[in-house]
C-alpha cells in the first residue's frame, strides 16, 4: 500500500473517531443503546383553506396511569397555538388564517408501561351520582335504549346489579367470543350486534353500550397502538369500578389491565380532531421507537455544545429521521461490498446491487426476500427459453421480461409476501430493485452464458445476505444515526481497502499452481 | 495453506488484480485513450493508416436499416466473420466458413440461414454483446485461415498470440489454442489451452488448460512444448507497433497469423488478463520492475523489443 493512501485513510479515520470519542467521553453520549426507550410520536395535520380564518382542534395526551408524556413540541405555519383544558382533557388549538395548504405538526415522547388494576374482592361501592348520570346515558353512538340492546341485555344471564365485575365479565365474554371481528365490518354498535360481527370500533362501541345498558358507568377511550414504526388508531372501553376507571378491551383481549405500547389520547366516542374554516383536512400519526432511555436521549438531543445541539439528528421530524436512519447505514453496506469485491474478488451485478438488494429486503424477512429473488431469476431463465425462438430485439425482449416480473410481484403481493408495510417502502422499492436485478441477469445470461449469470446472481445474493444483518442491527443504526461522523471512519477504511494492492482471495485460488513444485510435463 | 500460496506468489512476482488495477491500468492507461482499443473499428483504422497489417474490413452496419446493405455487400463471399465493434472476450463473433446459396456453414459445422445472420447483426447493433450494453456497430471482416504450422495445436478455431506490452516494451507473451472443450474459442476460462511463448524464439515453454499444466494438445495429442509460432519476429514487431498508436502504457495486443497474409493485429486490450502468468508459469512483476529500471523513454521499437527479450531471458533464468 502506498504511504499517502495510508496517511489519507488514517486522517479520515482519526477525524471520525476523534469526534466520536469526544462526544461519548466528554459529553456522555451512550455508545451502546440500552434497549427499548420511549416512543416518539408525531401528529401531522394537513389543512386546506381559501384564506378565511379557521382553527383545528386536536386532543393531546396527558400523563397518567400507563403513560408518561414529555417533550411536547409543535410546529405550524403561521397559526397561533394554544392548549386548553376542557373537562380534564387537554386540547391543542391552532387558529389563524388558512390559505392554501397548511401543515401542523405536533410531536411528543411517551413512555408507556403495562397497567394491571386489581379488581375488588368484595362488592364495590356504588358510583357517585354524577358519574352514574353521565356515563350510563345514551348518545348517538352509544344507543343504550335501542330495542336490540335492551333485548340482548334481557337475554344475558347477568349477575346482580350489586356485582358489576361479574356483569362486566359476562358482557366481555359476549363481545369477545360471540361477536366476530371483521376488518370491513360495521362501525355501528347496533349493526354490529345484529350482524354478530363488526369492526374493532364497532365492537368497542357495542361493548361500551352494553355496559351502560347494564347500569355500569362506561366510556370509550381513543388512542394509539404503537408497534414497530407505526401508530395505529385504537379504542378500548373503560368502566368505573371502585372510584376509578378500569380499562377493558374485548377486541384486543385485555381485562382490567392495559398492555404496554398503548397511548390514550382522549375519552369519548366522537372524532378527536376537528377543524373549522377549512375546506379539507387530513391527519396521520407517525411513531418511532427510541433505542435509548430518557436521560440518554437528553444527552443525544441537547448536548451541552451549542453547535452539536443544532446538528443533532434527533431533532428532525419523525419521517425524515426514519429515512435517515436507513440511509446512514448504506456506507457500511458499501464497505462490505468493497471488501468482497477487492479483498475476495467476487463478481456481482453492478457495484452496489448487493447493498440495494439488502436494502430492498429490509422490510421483508431474509428468507422471503431470497425466495423472491429466486422466483424472478427462474422466470428470466424460463422466458429466455420461450422467447429465444422469436428472435426479438433486445429492448422489447427485456420489456417483456419486465412485464412478467411485474405480474410475478403482483402475484406475490396477493399471496401476502410483502407484509403489511407501507406501499412505497415495502412494494415499490423491492420491485424496482428486483427488476434491475433481473435485467442484469438476463444481459449476463445473453452475453456470457447461464453459468456466469447464475454465478454472479449467487454472489450478489451472498453479499446481500452479508449486508442484510447491518440493516437490522439496532446497534449499527444507533451508532450511525447518533454519530454520523462515523461515516468519515468508513471513508477512511474505504481508502485503505482501495489502496490494497495485495492478492485477492480468488487470486490465490487461481494462481495456486505457483505454490506447487515446478513440474516439467514435457 | 493460503499463507503458503501468498509466499509462493510473492516469490514468483505474480501480479494480482488489485495491483494490476492500481499500479498499472489506472496509472498508465488514461481513460480518454480507451475508445481507441475498445472500439475495434477505430483500432483497425489506426493500424491501417500506420501501415500495420490487420484483417481486411469488408462491410459495416452502424444502424438497423443498414443491415440489408451489409448483407448485400457480403453476398459474394464464401467465408467471413461478423463481429461487434465493442465486444468483449470473443462474445458475439460469428464465423462463416462456407456457404451454399443462402445457407451458411458456421465454424463448428452448424448451418444457418440469412435470417439468422440478420438477427445476429441486429443483436450486435442493439448492444447485446457490447461492454456496458450501449448501441454498437456490426462489421464483417475477412476470415483468417489458420497457419499450417499451427493446425496441429488448434481445434476448430483460430489460435492467437497475446503480447503484454508495458511502456512500449514487450514483457510476456502467450498463445491461446482453441480446443473442443472451448468450442473453438480462444478463451482460457472456457477451456482453451494457454501456452507461454518465449519472447526470444517464439517457442512454447509451458502450457496450461484450466489452470492445470498440460504437455500435449488435449484433442490432437500433438506435443506443445518447443512448438514455435510462425513468423514470430514479425508478429512481435506489429504487436508492439500497434500499441504505440494507443497512448496506453499497459496493453495486451492480440495477433493472429494468417496462412496467406502472415501476422495481423486483431485487437488491443486495455485491461489484459493475468492468466498469461499461469501459461508462462512466471510472474509479471519482476519484468515490469525491470522495464521501469532500464527503459529510456523515446528509444526506437527495435531497441525496445531487444530490451524486452533481454528482460524476459533474465527473468526466466531467475524465476523458472
Amino acid at each position: 500500500m502506498q504511504r499517502n493512501v495510508i496517511v489519507v485513510g488514517a486522517l479520515f479515520v482519526a477525524l471520525g473517531l476523534g469526534v466520536f470519542v469526544w462526544k461519548t467521553r466528554s459529553l456522555g453520549m451512550p455508545i451502546i443503546p440500552s434497549g427499548e426507550g420511549p416512543w416518539r410520536v408525531e401528529l401531522e395535520i394537513t389543512l386546506r383553506g381559501e384564506g378565511q380564518r379557521g382553527s383545528v382542534r386536536a386532543p393531546l395526551p396527558s400523563s397518567g396511569p400507563g403513560q408518561s408524556v414529555f417533550d411536547e413540541r409543535t410546529a405550524s405555519e403561521g397559526l397561533l397555538f394554544t392548549i386548553r383544558t376542557e373537562d380534564g382533557q387537554r386540547i391543542g388549538v391552532w387558529s389563524g388564517r388558512l390559505s392554501g395548504v397548511v401543515r401542523v405538526v405536533h410531536g411528543f415522547r411517551v413512555q408507556t408501561n403495562a397497567v394491571r388494576v386489581p379488581l375488588p374482592l368484595q362488592l364495590p361501592q356504588e358510583p357517585p351520582r354524577e358519574i352514574l348520570a353521565t356515563y350510563t346515558a345514551a348518545t348517538t353512538e352509544l344507543p343504550v335504549h335501542a330495542a336490540e340492546i335492551q333485548a340482548e341485555i334481557a337475554r344475558q344471564p347477568l349477575a346482580s346489579p350489586r356485582d358489576p365485575v361479574a356483569r362486566i365479565r359476562t358482557l366481555f365474554t359476549l363481545v369477545s367470543e360471540e361477536i366476530g371481528g371483521a376488518g370491513t365490518g360495521s362501525d355501528d354498535a347496533v349493526l354490529t350486534l345484529a350482524a354478530r360481527e363488526g369492526s374493532p370500533r364497532g365492537r368497542t362501541l357495542l361493548f361500551t353500550t352494553l355496559l351502560r345498558a347494564a347500569g355500569i358507568p362506561a366510556r370509550v377511550v381513543q388512542g394509539l397502538a404503537l408497534r414497530g414504526s407505526s401508530a395505529a388508531p385504537i379504542q378500548w372501553g373503560e368502566a368505573w369500578i371502585d372510584e376509578r376507571w378500569v380499562p377493558f378491551s374485548p377486541v384486543d383481549g385485555f381485562f382490567a389491565e392495559r398492555p404496554e405500547g398503548l397511548v390514550a389520547l382522549h375519552t369519548g366516542e366522537g372524532a378527536g380532531i376537528t377543524a373549522t374554516g377549512s375546506e379539507a383536512i387530513g391527519w396521520r400519526y407517525h411513531a418511532l421507537r427510541e433505542s435509548l432511555r430518557q436521560e440518554e436521549l437528553a444527552a443525544m438531543m441537547v448536548p451541552p455544545n451549542p453547535l452539536l445541539a443544532r446538528l443533532s439528528l434527533y431533532r428532525l421530524p419523525v419521517p425524515t429521521q426514519r429515512a435517515l436512519r436507513a440511509v446512514l447505514l448504506l456506507p457500511l453496506g458499501a464497505l462490505i461490498v468493497a471488501f468482497f469485491r477487492n479483498g475476495v474478488g467476487v463478481q456481482t451485478f453492478g457495484t452496489f446491487m448487493p447493498v440495494l438488494v439488502a436494502f430492498a429486503l429490509r422490510e421483508a424477512s431474509l428468507g422471503r426476500g431470497l425466495a423472491m429473488v429466486a422466483v424472478v431469476v427462474l422466470l428470466a431463465i424460463l422466458l429466455r427459453l420461450l422467447l429465444e425462438r422469436l428472435r426479438l430485439l433486445l429492448v422489447p425482449r427485456l420489456s417483456v421480461l419486465l412485464c412478467v416480473v411485474v405480474l410475478a410481484i403482483t402475484g406475490m403481493a396477493l399471496m401476502g409476501s410483502f407484509g403489511g408495510g407501507e406501499l412505497y417502502s415495502a412494494v415499490l422499492f423491492p420491485m424496482v430493485i428486483l427488476t434491475m436485478f433481473v435485467e442484469r441477469f438476463t444481459l449476463v445470461m445473453a452475453e456470457e452464458g447461464l453459468r456466469q449469470a447464475l454465478g454472479r446472481a449467487a454472489w450478489t445474493t451472498a453479499v446481500a445476505t452479508a449486508v442484510y444483518p447491518i440493516f437490522h442491527s439496532t446497534l449499527a443504526e444507533h451508532l450511525m444515526f447518533g454519530f454520523p461522523e462515523l461515516v468519515f471512519v468508513v471513508i477512511g477504511v474505504l481508502v485503505w481497502v482501495g489502496g490494497y494492492t495485495g492478492y485477492r482471495l480468488l487470486d490465490l485460488l487461481r494462481f495456486r499452481a505457483f505454490a506447487r513444485a515446478p513440474e516439467n510435463p514435457a | 495453506m493460503s499463507l503458503r500460496i501468498i509466499r509462493a506468489l510473492r516469490r514468483e512476482g505474480v501480479l494480482g488484480i488489485n495491483r494490476r488495477n492500481t499500479g498499472y491500468t489506472l496509472r498508465w492507461n488514461a481513460r480518454r485513450f480507451y475508445p481507441i482499443v475498445d472500439d475495434k473499428l477505430t483500432t483497425k483504422e489506426r493500424c491501417q493508416s500506420a501501415g500495420i497489417p490487420v484483417p481486411a474490413l469488408l462491410a459495416v452496419a452502424r444502424h438497423h436499416f443498414e443491415i440489408p446493405r451489409l448483407l448485400r455487400e457480403i453476398a459474394t463471399l464464401d467465408a467471413f466473420v461478423l463481429k461487434p465493434s465493442h465486444g468483449a472476450m470473443g462474445n458475439g463473433i460469428l464465423v462463416v466458413r462456407a456457404r451454399d446459396g443462402v445457407r451458411f456453414e458456421r465454424a463448428g459445422g452448424r448451418w444457418i440461414g440469412e435470417r439468422d445472420l440478420r438477427y445476429h447483426a441486429a443483436s450486435i447493433i442493439s448492444g447485446l454483446y457490447a461492454l456496458g450494453g450501449q448501441i454498437d456497430d456490426a462489421f464483417v471482416e475477412e476470415r483468417i485461415l489458420v497457419h499450417p504450422a499451427l493446425e496441429d495445436v488448434a481445434t476448430d478455431g483460430l489460435p492467437d498470440l497475446r503480447v503484454i506490452v508495458y511502456r512500449g516494451v514487450p514483457v510476456m507473451s502467450m498463445t491461446r489454442l482453441p480446443t473442443l472443450r472451448s468450442a473453438g474459442r480462444a478463451n482460457l476460462h472456457q477451456g482453451a489451452v494457454g501456452a507461454g511463448v518465449d519472447l526470444g524464439d517464439g517457442r512454447f515453454t509451458h502450457a496450461v488448460q484450466e489452470n492445470r499444466p498440460v504437455s500435449r494438445h488435449p484433442d490432437t495429442d500433438h506435443p506443445l512444448i518447443g512448438h514455435a509460432v510462425p513468423h514470430f519476429e514479425r508478429a512481435l514487431e506489429i504487436a508492439v507497433a500497434a500499441t504505440d498508436l494507443t497512448g496506453l502504457g499497459y496493453v495486451g495486443a492480440d495477433v493472429v497469423v494468417d496462412a496467406a497474409r502472415g501476422p495481423l493485429v486483431l485487437e488491443l486490450n486495455a485491461r489484459p488478463g493475468l492468466a498469461i502468468q499461469l501459461a508462462n508459469r512466471a510472474g509479471l512483476l519482476p519484468r515490469l520492475h525491470a522495464v521501469d529500471a532500464r527503459i529510456t523513454p523515446g528509444i526506437p521499437l527495435a531497441e525496445r523489443i531487444a530490451l524486452g527479450r533481454d528482460i524476459a531471458k533474465h527473468a526466466q533464468g531467475k524465476f523458472a
